[in-house]
């Protein structure tokens, strides 16, 4: 090939798409296959070049295997929006899966696996049965894994066709390559059926293990993660199977040295032997130490997977923590993790040389890990008891170079050291009275006021301290109010001296009448109800003895800890996480070409919604077990957790991760207004037709939706969801719909609300749309957000307003479009159109023949635009400028002009 | 397994995208590039190489200032992909010679090519240049290698030193020589990247040798190599052996910690005579990677002070030692000292007579950066530097100070003292002498000493 392929990015002149039909109807083969290269690489930059499928797919029949693939990669691109002409291509492909080269063959039948259209995995069954049993082993390979393909697409014809016994003869295949992908195939069937496939017997199990030893590294990986689904019978075969994957451990490869990892932890579970366990355990640390050798982002996923792997066997890397100790270059995301284990691997035996490491790390200048260094030092101190004196004195070193944010997370952590020990370490509260002043986080205040409040009675001016605080008490965040008000009851209680008592009046007033905060609020009045009925009662409730703490933040409970411990090596161990919680089936979704990508999507809106509504449902409760705030019996604890969020029934929920801001349905709607535009067609909705669009009514934006039931049964508990969109648009309320006979509809309008679950990046005015009832399956739709629903009727501006504002904003804040299918017959009826659409006219005039008006709106949340429309009355063709602050807007806006003008 | 995989350019630019399951959003990659352009999560700055978003779980390594992403919605194995994204990067870069967003363009069919077979629906399949030749068609371009920054740890000789033939690490394995014929040639490179943390008082409180022998080999027909390394290693640790062959180490013998080998590597005289038989594929390789703890001379000493000089001035005097012969010569030198905070001005002063040193003050992170071309074995360096502060100083500058790190390159230079004994290659004839190249370097990874 003479040029390079770059010069196929550069755009010509004007007509580039006929000027590639020239070239790819040439009759020269060099010609046609520098056009194709050239689609394909317009097809790489994004260009729509699905118009040459014919005269692509008529180059594909040629003997250069180069041309050919290139028009493979087109076709797998393209036949899915060209289903029809695709199948122009079958007899090629049927022609090449007998073609004497191998290469050929098992290009075919790749690439046919690859066309999720209909029509051609009807002819693709005859050559991938051939294919299966083809000598060539590459062929063999490749057919295994286009059975996964086709199963994705149709598993009943693969059921039908048996492939699938042919697949799990190929287990036995003389060719490890093919071996390893019979498994891959198979095991990720199983993954999606519910039926038995894939199940590991014995005999399978040895075939497995003596591949295994010939695979090439991608192959043992599938071999090991499938037969970590083999449950071994007795110890005994625990063994052999340890045995025979130990050698894995020197594999080059991180991720075998992983799945062997895996294997061995899960058949040591059944291994009662504990010298064998013991030995294996040894076996399996420098292999582990070795992963932190490789790339920094693979050392990440060991390190993940050591934090787990410490937690179940801490001794296998207990004489290792050196390996742990940072690296200057490390990437911070090594950084954190490292600290992590280091803390787990602590012991009263290394705890010098941690904190040693600890302490260089706290005078570093990330600023994060600084404090994630210290705070290790505080959790080292509650682990280790007889190591708590010396890290408390780590941290006093610490404190005394005065860098504002290393004191502030010392503070905190010596608060939980107080907790762990009590009247141990007091004497160093006076150095810690020093820095009082340079506080300025909400925790490290509420810390230290707590400190103050708990040794109250040691602290000669306790009362000045806290009274220093209470000067600022309006303007604390909740967590110090709360803090300053049981603090200020502590010392109270303790000093009932007059001081004391004044300050409790002004933080009991402070706390009840000046406050808007509930749980302050509460918490305020039940001391001040015990502190007046019962002072005694009031001592034995605050000054209560509290219950010992210890390092728990960051271990894993034992459930979890299993199933983590079953998952390593996959990314379930990375997160931390049990896979159901972030794997998301999109099954359904493949089948239905049209939205593909709609799922996806949806997912976004209902798993935020979750996450978020979960932090913001009223204040978390703040007692835990290592809070030093919650003293059991404290009864501000009790009032301090609000009530949860109203509750929701989880239907929708229990399918795709929410649980609430979903409303059941219960009462009539009413019907209303013009004809709807369909949005789920019966036929895709199995019966249910739904109509909608957002409308605007007495200044409140309203989803109207039409519901027609053409099903055999009856429709109820119908609920809504909406995805995330650029304007935050959310039901405001309960979807109303009563129950929906067969044959008969319901409308309803649903009253929106803006601004609550706002998409991030570039606008757009999709609205992703779930739908559910208790009948049928949850629906996805999608829907055009129309700007005009989101005009306020308030966007009325004065003349001199527009003017100004017209000036005060740049040019390049002006955008134009011309809306050519656009007429003005009259510019009365215009005006009083754009009116009734909350568009206002300001002003007009002549300019030559060209009317030019003037306009001014406002979106509800308060972006004004400003309008300038130039037309010839009764010509075609409208010049719509706009001036706006957020140009992003200025798509969505000419959109909606148009519909409006157009009428 | 992979949904997709594409590669991405500094700015975000796809370069390569290739969809292999169509269960991943088509504006994956622009998604991906926004979260990890500005990641703030979990107190971190920079979003780590695996991270899921929507759902969808995306995967990134750096690879030559270019970013290669994997996406999938399964639970599979992250180091996998991790693993298998390194190596797509290590194809591409043994076919096109140089890895960067010019030969991307310039050879984009190629590299579709190749990722068809490496990936099959999401599934790896081959990654070895080898294997891949009797699949992949196009010839590759190559670009102008001088202006691009190479790729890989054997880059370290391009650098400096003219005594290794610099094409070697930017040819492709499979593009004609001008001229039409091969050289025959093998490279072995014995790299090492070491890790030493010194203690303000000069105690080593950890130390490290990563260390390949990596391989790429152009000798025709593939013939097959004797690799002989030092007779007396030993592998795993003293008493806490987990090897059959640890306890019998003598002084002065090298142990390594753990290391691992290349599938095509037959060890079946390893634990005999310490030899390896190998018949290397095409493109690079590693051969063995191994690990060792083992206590070493550091080749350079480095000695810090950090001291005030009235209220609002310090003095810094940085003395580096080069504790190897003088025979050998290490290059492209770096010391980075982070300063006080409070520092805004610091002026530096030089050894008399010295050549080829650059002094800087980054105001922006308060770090000084100490430059030096080369340093001979043996001598030693010692730089000046006085600090002005805006504030007065609390009478804790050594802690606010530091630690100093030290990047460095030493060609000919190994710190385990590990050796290949003879590369033995199995003739074809009386004839047949390929060139063999046997390298040695060692390499900062984390070099510090603390103050």
């Amino acid at each position: 090939m003479s040029g390079h392929d770059s010069k196929y990015f550069s755009t010509t002149k004007k007509g580039e798409i006929p000027e590639l039909k020239d070239e790819l109807n040439s009759q020269y083969k060099d010609k046609r296959k520098d056009a194709v290269k050239k689609v394909i690489a317009a097809m790489t930059v994004g260009k729509d070049v699905s118009s040459l499928f014919t005269d692509v797919v008529n180059c594909m029949q040629t003997e250069n295997l180069e041309l050919k693939k290139l028009v493979y990669l087109y076709l797998i691109n393209y036949a899915k929006s060209q289903p029809d002409l695709a199948i122009l291509a079958v007899n090629t492909f049927v022609k090449d899966s007998q073609d004497p080269n191998p290469l050929i063959r098992a290009l075919a039948v790749r690439t046919m696996g690859c066309i999720r259209v209909d029509k051609i995995t009807e002819y693709l069954c005859d050559p991938l049965q051939k294919c299966l049993k083809d000598d060539d082993p590459y062929v063999r390979k490749t057919a295994s894994i286009c059975v996964a393909k086709l199963y994705d697409i149709n598993a009943e014809l693969v059921e039908d066709r048996g492939f699938l016994d042919t697949l799990k003869d190929l287990i036995s295949d003389n060719n490890p390559m093919v071996v390893a992908n019979a498994v891959a195939a198979l095991a990720e069937i199983q993954e999606n059926s519910t039926r038995p496939i894939f199940e590991i017997t014995s005999n399978t199990l040895a075939k497995l293990l003596t591949a295994l030893n010939e695979c090439t590294e991608w192959g043992q990986v599938f071999i090991l993660d499938a037969l970590s689904k083999y449950k071994a019978a007795d110890a005994r075969e625990a063994e052999n199977i340890v045995e025979r994957v130990t050698p894995r451990l020197q594999h080059a490869n991180c991720a075998v040295v992983l799945s062997a990892v895996k294997m061995i932890l899960l058949q040591m579970e059944l291994i009662t032997s504990t010298d064998v366990v013991r030995n294996l355990c040894k076996k399996m640390a420098p292999p582990l130490v070795t992963l932190l050798s490789a790339e920094p982002e693979i050392q990440y996923v060991a390190l993940r997977n050591i934090n787990l792997i410490v937690q179940r066997r801490p001794t296998i890397l207990a004489h290792e923590i050196k390996v742990f100790f940072c690296k200057y270059n490390d990437p911070i995301y090594v950084k954190m993790e490292k600290l992590e284990i280091m803390i787990k691997l602590a012991s009263d035996r290394n705890i010098d040389q941690v904190l040693l490491e600890f302490k260089e790390y706290a005078t570093e200048v990330d600023v994060d890990f600084v404090r994630k260094a210290v705070r290790a030092i505080g959790r080292c101190a509650i682990k280790l008891e007889r190591a708590a004196e010396r890290c408390i004195s780590v941290l006093l070193e610490l404190i005394k170079i005065k860098v504002n944010y290393v004191v502030q997370e010392a503070i905190i952590v010596i608060k939980d050291i107080f907790r762990r020990y009590p009247n141990t370490y007091e004497s160093i509260i006076a150095t810690l009275c020093e820095s009082l002043d340079t506080l300025d986080e909400p925790e490290a205040k509420a810390s230290m006021i707590w400190i103050i409040g708990e040794y109250a009675e040691r602290i000669d001016n306790a009362d000045e301290l806290l009274e220093s605080f209470l000067e600022s008490f309006p303007e604390e965040p909740a967590s110090v109010q709360l803090q300053l008000l049981t603090a200020t009851v502590k010392l109270f209680l303790k000093k009932p001296t007059e001081g004391p008592q004044q300050m409790i009046q002004v933080v009991l007033n402070n706390a009840t009448v000046e406050t808007d905060n509930p749980d302050l609020r509460d918490r305020a009045y039940i001391y001040w109800r015990l502190l007046s009925t019962d002072p005694e009662a009031a001592k034995d409730v605050v000054l209560a003895e509290k219950p010992v703490i210890s390092d728990d933040s960051n271990q894993i409970d034992s459930t979890l800890l299993d199933e983590l411990l079953a998952n390593i090596a996959t990314l379930s161990s990375v997160y931390h996480k049990p896979p159901e919680a972030f794997v998301s089936r999109v099954k359904t979704a493949i089948q239905r070409p049209d939205d593909e990508e709609y799922p996806d999507g949806s997912e976004t809106g209902y798993s935020e919604t979750s996450s978020h509504a979960a932090e913001s449902s009223g204040p978390a409760p703040t007692s835990s077990g290592t809070s030093p705030y919650a003293p059991t019996k404290q009864p501000g604890q009790a009032a301090g957790v609000a009530a949860p969020a109203a509750q929701m029934p989880d239907l929708l929920g229990d399918l795709i991760g929410l649980d609430n801001s979903l409303v059941p349905v219960d009462q009539p709607a009413t019907p209303t207004g013009p004809p709807l535009p369909v949005l789920l067609p019966a036929s895709s909705g199995e019966g249910l037709q739904i109509s909608a669009q957002l409308t605007r009514r007495d200044g409140q934006i309203f989803y109207s939706m039409l519901f027609e039931n053409n099903t055999q049964m009856a429709l109820d508990g119908f609920m809504i969801q909406f995805n995330k969109n650029t304007f935050g648009l959310a039901a405001a309320g309960p979807l109303q719909v009563p129950q929906i006979q067969p044959g008969t509809s319901a409308r309803t309008l649903l009253p929106m609300v803006l601004s609550q679950n706002v998409s991030p990046g570039p606008p757009s005015s999709v609205l992703q749309v779930a739908v559910k009832n208790n009948q049928q399956r949850v629906w996805y739709f999608n829907d055009k957000v129309s700007l005009l629903a989101l005009l306020s009727e308030d966007g009325r501006m004065e003349r001199a307003d527009f003017l100004e504002k017209w000036k005060s904003l740049p040019d390049s804040n002006e955008v134009t479009k011309d809306l050519p299918g656009v007429v003005v017959n009259s510019v009365e009826a215009t005006l009083d159109r754009l009116a009734a659409s909350n568009m206002f006219f300001i002003a007009k005039r002549r300019h030559a023949n060209q009317e030019v008006l003037y306009l001014s709106a406002k979106t509800s949340w308060g972006i004004p635009l400003l309008i300038e429309l130039t037309a010839i009355v009764g010509i075609p063709g409208i010049k719509c400028a706009i001036k706006i602050p957020n140009l992003e807007l200025a798509p969505l806006f000419f959109e909606a002009t148009e519909a409006v003008l157009k009428g | 397994m992979i949904s997709q995989f594409f590669v991405l350019s500094q700015r975000g630019d796809n370069i390569v995208f290739r969809d292999y399951r169509s269960d991943v959003p088509k504006g994956s990659a622009e998604i991906f590039f926004r979260k990890v352009k500005f990641w703030k999560e979990d107190e971190e700055e920079e979003a780590p190489p695996v991270f899921n978003l929507d759902g969808v779980n995306y995967f990134h390594v750096k690879v030559a200032g270019l970013l290669f992403v994997a996406t999938t919605r399964v639970n599979m194995s992250p180091s996998l992909v991790l693993e298998l994204l390194h190596r797509i990067a290590r194809v591409i870069k043994d076919y096109l010679g140089v890895l960067n967003e010019d030969s991307f363009r310039k050879n984009f069919v190629l590299v579709y090519e190749l990722l068809d077979e490496v990936i099959d629906f999401g599934y790896a399949q081959t990654t070895s240049t080898e294997l891949l030749k009797s699949y992949v068609f196009n010839e590759p371009i190559v670009v102008d290698a001088a202006r691009l920054p190479p790729l890989g740890p054997a880059a370290m000789f391009m650098q400096g030193t003219k005594r290794m033939p610099g094409t070697a690490v930017t040819k492709s394995v499979v593009a004609n020589e001008p001229g039409g014929r091969k050289r025959e040639e093998i490279f072995v490179d014995i790299i090492e990247k070491i890790s030493v943390t010194f203690s303000s008082s000069g105690y080593i409180l950890t130390s490290e040798i990563d260390g390949t022998i990596q391989m790429k080999s152009y000798l025709t027909g593939n013939p097959e190599i004797r690799l002989a390394l030092n007779e007396d290693l030993n592998i795993g640790r003293g008493g806490r052996s987990v090897y059959d062959y640890g306890s019998s180490a003598g002084a002065g013998s090298v142990i390594l910690d753990d290391c691992n080998f290349h599938e095509s590597v037959h060890l079946d005289s390893f634990d005999v005579d310490r030899t390896l038989s190998l018949v290397p594929p095409d493109g690079e390789f590693p051969v063995m990677n191994y690990r060792m703890t083992q206590e070493f001379k550091p080749p350079f000493r480095i000695n810090a002070l950090i001291e005030e000089a009235g209220a609002f001035k310090a003095e810094v005097i940085l003395k580096v030692r080069a504790e190897f012969p003088s025979t050998i010569t290490a290059n492209t030198i770096v010391v980075q000292m982070p300063l006080p905070k409070h520092t805004t001005r610091v002026s530096f002063e030089l050894e008399s007579g010295a050549v080829g040193h650059t002094t800087d003050f980054k105001e922006a992170n308060k770090k000084l950066e100490w430059g030096l071309k080369k340093i001979v074995g043996g001598s030693e360096h010692t730089l000046r530097a006085k600090l002005t502060f805006s504030q007065e100083s609390h009478g804790n500058i050594m802690k606010e100070a530091g630690p100093v790190s030290m990047t460095f390159t030493i060609p000919m230079y190994n710190a385990s003292k590990l050796q290949v004994r003879y590369l033995q290659i199995a003739k074809k004839s009386k004839t047949y002498n390929p060139y063999r190249w046997v390298r040695y370097v060692t390499q900062a990874n984390s070099y510090v000493a603390r103050l």
